[in-house]
């Protein structure tokens, strides 16, 4: 009777353990890569909807300097007044006569402008120097309406100033005597700026598909590994745990770090879909943005990894880890809110905070700032912090996930 | 070889209050032959699945300890392991990659190269006779399809010994007399200590050259077919087993209230 050896000698230290990482890593890449489904609804959920979004943004823009071009006013009673209409039309502004129905139509949103409601005696309480009341109508319910009230505001103010010019004329007081000083607006903010306030949800967008991007390939190699039982003959391998541990997080930080890839690029492209020029203009993403993006997305990658992997490896199912993760999920998505509800804008301790920090930095990406080296350092080590002791911790349960 | 001596495992289930200790494994001891097969026999919550993830090193054991060709297997799992083929209760293959796959990934695993692993692959399917099953997904394989590949997987890096726990749960006549087959070959044609856990008479009867009878954590007998029916005084082997595992029940449990309260 030959008894057999073993073929196949367990190679300890470093070398062996970095060897079985990279294979439990090709396997697991291999495995989620093979999850075609589930692949292509992260890819066309993530990685799409961004670039949707900001078509969408920019075809309600231009909508909007569309009417501002056309240069209509609507007005309830065009015959009421004769030389305000006059005035309008010297300012090269089409006046229409408001439909009948034109209180129902702005509450449903279905007229795009604010209506002028004149009185019938407007002429002759002008005539007789009382001022005649003007009534603008929108609805603040109504976007498409309200973003026109100033518009058409300002242009009554104009007629306003004319006629007290006028005025004044007559009675040899010179139109300098009204105007103590000149008003002109100047806005601070950069093109840049202005359309990072557009732009502001982009990182939001990029934020979420990286984290979609995790989420299934680390519930995949962890939960779904338990719900298979194909944990505990895994762990009947002389492969150490830490090797095994990192070859899972290997696989699944490079499929969320390719999500955040081809999300970031997707904006690339993106951008020439946006019909208005003037949001065109004023969203900029470069291969710089692009590049700043991934240098703070690509370790949050990691760590949200990691922090998956260890909210799923106590989940004995599937399904029981998606409720789990559910909670980190959460998190993530509420995070670029603090940013939008503190009253005192961005706060030195936000760049502590994972996902947080990566949202203000984005976001300073977006407005043309440089993102500093310290920063790009702090949110790497915070992330890298985050990652090791997430995985420290699926290390600690692995054994006793195996067969509880 | 594998040598299991006075194993002791207990576990605690539920938190505060509600919580009790269940002693899984209380006092196992067997000795497990080269080139012979032993079964673990014991009805269900006997402890069988426990001590064999003790001896897969999955569980340390509180007290005792288990020996695989000598190494102690909570002391250095890692060479242990290196000399164990395992295939557990939950046959655990992966869906989306095909059975080659399956058997390479655990045979890299094993330190093997690449190309050894793949030889060992198409060299063991020739054995178990699922060469056409090579190159299919494993998803959507039958239990029986998937025993073999699981089995294959747990013998990739040719392993003295070869724990198995179940192996013939699910299968139908067919599947069981291949296994049957496949690890009476092993014995003799390589020499292999086979352990495997059942609750099914037959099974024993058919294939073991020693049977361990477990029942409440504990080894109640052990010896060859023969040897066990001559002590219980019976022809049928299940008699024999019924008696052995469940006659002396009543002074069982007196025993194992007397050691309860024993302990502080």
């Amino acid at each position: 009777m030959t008894r057999g050896t073993p073929s196949a000698v367990p190679r300890r230290g470093a070398h062996g353990a970095l060897r079985q990482t990279w294979t439990v890593l090709g396997k697991e890449l291999l495995d989620a890569l093979r999850d075609r489904r589930t692949l292509v609804m992260v890819l066309l959920s993530s990685v799409a909807i961004g670039p949707l979004v900001l078509v969408l943004i920019s075809a309600l823009i231009s909508g909007i300097e569309q009417r501002a071009e056309a240069r209509e006013l609507m007005l309830a009673g065009v015959g009421h007044a004769p030389t305000l209409v006059n005035h309008l039309q010297r300012q090269t502004y089409a006046v229409r006569e408001a439909p009948a129905d034109w209180e129902q139509q702005l509450q449903h949103s279905k007229l795009a402008d604010p209506v002028v409601v004149i009185p019938p005696d407007f002429e002759a309480r002008l005539a007789r120097g009382e001022a005649p009341e003007v009534e603008v109508v929108g609805s603040s319910a109504n976007q498409r309406a309200s973003s026109g009230m100033r518009r058409v505001v300002a242009l009554l103010e104009g007629y306003n100033r004319e006629q007290a010019m006028l005025r004044l004329a007559v009675r040899g007081v010179s139109p300098a005597a009204l105007q103590a000083m000149q008003v002109h607006e100047r806005d601070l903010a950069s093109p840049a700026a202005r359309a990072a306030q557009i732009a502001g949800m982009v990182p939001f967008f990029v934020l979420m598909a990286v984290l979609y991007g995790a989420l299934n390939a680390a519930l995949d190699t962890t939960a779904g590994e338990r719900e298979r039982g194909s944990l505990e003959p895994l762990l009947a391998n002389p492969a150490s745990r830490a090797a095994v541990v990192w070859g899972k997080w290997g696989a699944v930080a490079s499929v969320a770090m390719l999500i955040a890839i081809l999300s970031c690029l997707s904006f690339l492209p993106g951008q020439w879909l946006l019909k208005s020029e003037t949001l065109a203009a004023l969203f900029q993403f470069g291969w710089r943005e692009a590049a700043g993006f991934l240098a703070v997305l690509l370790p949050l990658a990691g760590a949200l990894a990691a922090l998956l992997m260890a909210v799923a490896i106590r989940s004995k199912t599937f399904k029981e880890a998606q409720a789990n993760a559910t909670v980190v999920v959460l998190a993530v998505s509420m995070t670029p809110l603090i940013t939008l509800l503190s009253q005192e804008g961005e706060q030195a301790w936000h760049l502590w905070v994972p996902a947080l920090a990566q949202v203000a930095l984005m976001r300073r990406v977006l407005q043309g700032q440089a993102i500093g080296g310290f920063d790009i350092a702090l949110t790497l080590a915070t992330c890298a912090v985050l990652t090791v002791l997430g995985l420290a911790y699926v290390a600690r349960q692995l054994r006793a996930a195996a067969w509880r | 070889m594998i040598e299991v001596a006075a194993l002791r495992k207990r576990f605690v289930q539920g938190r505060g209050r509600k919580a009790r200790t269940v002693d899984a494994v209380a006092g196992v001891d067997w000795l497990a032959r080269d080139g012979a097969i032993t079964g673990l026999l014991g009805p269900n919550g006997a402890g069988k699945t426990t001590t064999l993830r003790i001896v897969a090193g999955l569980i340390e054991p509180d007290a005792g300890a288990a020996r695989v060709d000598g190494i102690e297997v909570a002391r250095d799992p890692r060479a242990a392991l290196a000399r164990t083929g395992v295939l557990s209760d939950a046959r655990g293959l992966y869906p989306r990659l095909s059975a080659r796959e399956n058997i390479v990934y655990y045979g890299r695993l094993h330190g093997m190269s690449a190309d050894a692993a793949a030889a060992r692959a198409e060299a063991l399917a020739a054995m178990l006779d699922m060469a056409p099953l090579l190159d299919r997904r494993t998803e959507g394989f039958s239990q029986g399809e998937r025993m073999k590949t699981a089995l294959a997987r747990a013998l990739v890096h040719d392993p003295p010994n070869l724990i198995l726990d179940e192996p013939t749960n699910g299968l139908d006549v067919l599947a069981t007399r291949a296994l049957r087959d496949a690890l009476r070959r092993l014995r003799d044609e390589q020499g292999k200590c086979i352990v495997f856990s059942t609750h099914i008479m037959q099974e024993v009867e058919r294939l073991c050259d020693e049977v361990v009878v477990v029942a409440h954590g504990r080894t109640v007998a052990c010896g060859s077919v023969q040897a066990l029916n001559a002590r219980a005084g019976q022809a049928d082997f299940e008699e024999s087993f019924v008696a052995l595992a469940f006659g002396d029940r009543a002074g069982e449990r007196g025993q194992g209230a007397a050691q309860h309260g024993g302990r502080p």
